[in-house]
């Protein structure tokens, strides 16, 4: 009830107003960057021997910032602003990884280091990079607008900074990408059966966050926090301890 | 509240403003009331219901039995308990009743002499009200999904079906023919609505997780295939391409105004697209579950400043805002699976029907009444009396 009443325009309200609750969490702000920044300094890099740019996945950033329309849109100003690029990870249909345009390409680079394909891969960063937002791209519009033969599609195949869609068409990918998908779906899966073998599948999240990671989780706890929490694959019940997560139906 | 009746008392404010801003108090503090009850007449799971737009006096339902009841929804009893009675229903000894599941009711837009009902037993039947029987079947050649008369059309008497072929028929009241169809979809389409700003515009969902808009004077074929990731390409899979959901469409449901349309998916998500352009709004209401296998039948409240949608949502229904995407509230009360809603706008009342047999009346909690000292005794409802006595004598 305290948040219809919070809801009912002011106007209609009575002249005597209660004290109203301080704002959940401190990042009641509202917007994505510093939420964008947060999230990723969770990710940890030393696992992947600094070899990945920090990613964090777009509905990480539904559990820190309430609002998801506003979410969606100042993602869509920052993404044609060219701060931030979008990757399709390949497993789900919905699911997008953000990561700080800078960071991708300081990491692609140190990727192709003294290898062979080091050239085009710079003419690609410097050349489409900087002028499509795209997450993907057909051969068309490579061979037409950028210049790019068959040749150098496969070169850039082998980097990994295009993985194959469909024919004649490729997503853009993040180099080495593959070993971050793997922990994170298994640490997801992980995090799951925790809720799943828990009474009533429901666990404090207080509770959660103290507890210690179990092996498979290799992301850290707070990491898939606010994944479950943002997938909503967990339901989030205010309750007099805190905060409940119960497992979602499926 | 005061400040808003002198305000529009002085003509300081639009007279319009007042009347929102209380439908919106109102809206929001839906909740079930003891006193309300609509009367149990379905022995299974109501499927669908209709307020009739003329008064919003009566209200029409159909059951998964084949059963329609019709239900009058206005208090005349002087007393605040109250339970809406069903006036008349087609049971199942009525000789004409539908054979399997009435998917669809819907009442004549103009006045309460007729009704429409449409089943799974591949019919659409017309019905005259007072003597509750069919002026006229239309046959079909798969089940039947879902139907829809348009609200404000005054040149033409079409009523659009959906059926389990990818053709849209389109029935002619007047003429009794069934010869126009709208093609367009490739697999069944589980909803159809008509436009309520437009009499020639019709939205069309199908499980081939298209939403199509069609004008049905044009020949040709339809006007806007809604696309999700508006135009862009890049967004999805090349599958995937000019789609409204990544999976079946089962929900279609237009604004008040016509300007905007909204659209249920088994992808769990709800679009928000704007009726004019087809594009979509991007307006994310996150996960809002749907299992649905036929059509999802929710509403939109129309007379309120955030207008609010209530989708059922397994047990409970989701309220909304529409434009925001921020859920408010969920209405806990059925036992069971609820398959549909209507709002009663006069009243801003909400009705909705369950699985569980049951019809619920959500009512704005009123104010509290100042108690009176010499006022006689509130009149309280019986289940609630006290019948404890101290004294030791039976009885």
């Amino acid at each position: 009830m305290e948040r219809r009443r919070q809801l009912i325009p002011a106007t209609l309200r009575a002249k005597k107003r209660r004290l109203q609750p301080g704002p959940e969490s401190g990042e009641a702000d509202g917007r994505v960057e510093p939420a964008l920044r947060s999230l990723a300094s969770l990710f940890p890099r030393q696992l992947f021997e600094d070899t990945l740019p920090p990613l964090v996945l777009k509905h990480q950033l539904y559990s820190v910032v309430k609002d998801r329309t506003a979410v969606d849109r100042q993602l869509s100003c920052l993404k044609d602003e060219g701060l931030v690029r979008l990757f399709q990870l390949g497993f789900d249909a919905d699911t997008f990884a953000v990561a700080f345009a800078q960071d991708y390409e300081a990491k692609v680079l140190q990727s192709v280091v003294g290898k062979d394909h080091a050239g085009t891969v710079r003419r690609f960063l410097g050349s489409v990079l900087t002028s499509c937002p795209e997450l993907s791209y057909d051969k068309g519009q490579m061979l037409r607008d950028f210049g790019f033969q068959d040749p150098d599609i496969t070169q850039l195949v082998n980097a990994g900074v295009l993985t194959v869609r469909d024919a004649g068409s490729w997503w853009l990918a993040v180099p080495g990408a593959g070993r971050f998908i793997k922990c994170f779906i298994k640490g997801r899966k992980a995090m799951l059966g925790l809720i799943q073998k828990a009474k009533y599948k429901e666990v404090l999240l207080s509770d959660l966050q103290s507890r210690q990671a179990p092996s498979a989780v290799k992301l850290g706890l707070p990491y898939h926090i606010h994944d479950l929490i943002g997938a909503q694959l967990v339901d989030c019940i205010p309750c007099t301890s805190g905060t409940l997560l119960r497992l979602a139906d499926p | 509240m005061l400040a808003f009746i002198s305000a529009r008392q002085a003509g300081l404010d639009d007279p319009l403003r007042l009347r929102r801003a209380e439908c919106t108090r109102r809206v929001l503090s839906l909740e079930l009331n003891k006193d309300r009850d609509v009367e149990r007449i379905h022995g299974s799971g109501v499927n669908t219901l209709d307020i009739e737009p003329v008064e919003g006096r009566y209200m029409l339902s159909g059951g998964s039995d084949g059963v329609i009841v019709l239900y009058d929804l206005e208090n005349f009893s002087r007393k605040p308990c109250y339970t809406c009675k069903a006036i008349c229903s087609v049971g199942r000894s009525h000789p004409d009743v539908h054979k399997f599941s009435v998917e669809t009711v819907q009442w004549y837009p103009h006045d309460t002499g007729m009704f429409t009902s449409s089943s799974f037993d591949k019919t659409l039947k017309i019905w005259d009200t007072n003597t509750l029987q069919p002026a006229d079947v239309f046959n079909f050649e798969g089940t039947v999904y879902s139907h829809h008369m348009s609200p404000i059309a005054t040149k033409h008497c079409l009523i659009a079906v959906g059926t389990k072929s990818p053709k849209v028929q389109l029935c002619d009241l007047k003429s009794g023919s069934c010869s126009q169809i709208l093609q367009g979809h490739r697999q069944e389409v589980l909803a159809v609505v008509w436009s309520p700003r437009s009499e020639y515009i019709l939205a069309t969902a199908s499980a081939d997780s298209r939403v199509k808009l069609w004008d049905v004077r044009r020949a040709s074929g339809c006007l806007i295939t809604l696309d999700q990731h508006n135009g862009e390409k890049s967004k999805a899979s090349s599958e995937a391409a000019n789609t409204a959901h990544n999976g079946r469409v089962n929900g279609l449901c237009f604004t008040s105004d016509g300007l905007h349309l909204l659209t249920m998916g088994t992808d769990d998500r709800m679009r928000l697209w704007n009726s004019s352009s087809g594009e979509n709004t991007l307006v994310n209401y996150g996960k809002v579950c749907n299992e649905s296998r036929k059509g999802l039948k929710f509403t939109i409240s129309h007379g309120c400043d955030p207008e609010f949608a209530f989708v059922p949502y397994g047990s409970t229904i989701a309220v909304y805002t529409i434009y925001s995407g921020e859920l408010i509230t969920m209405l806990r009360g059925h036992y069971n699976t609820v398959d549909c809603c209507v709002f009663q706008p006069n009243f801003q009342e909400l009705y909705s029907g369950s699985k569980d047999c049951n019809i619920l009346a959500w009512v704005p909690a009123l104010r509290e009444p100042i108690p009176d000292e010499d006022a006689e005794k509130q009149y309280l409802n019986p289940a609630f009396e006290d019948g404890w006595s101290s004294s030791d004598d039976e009885g």
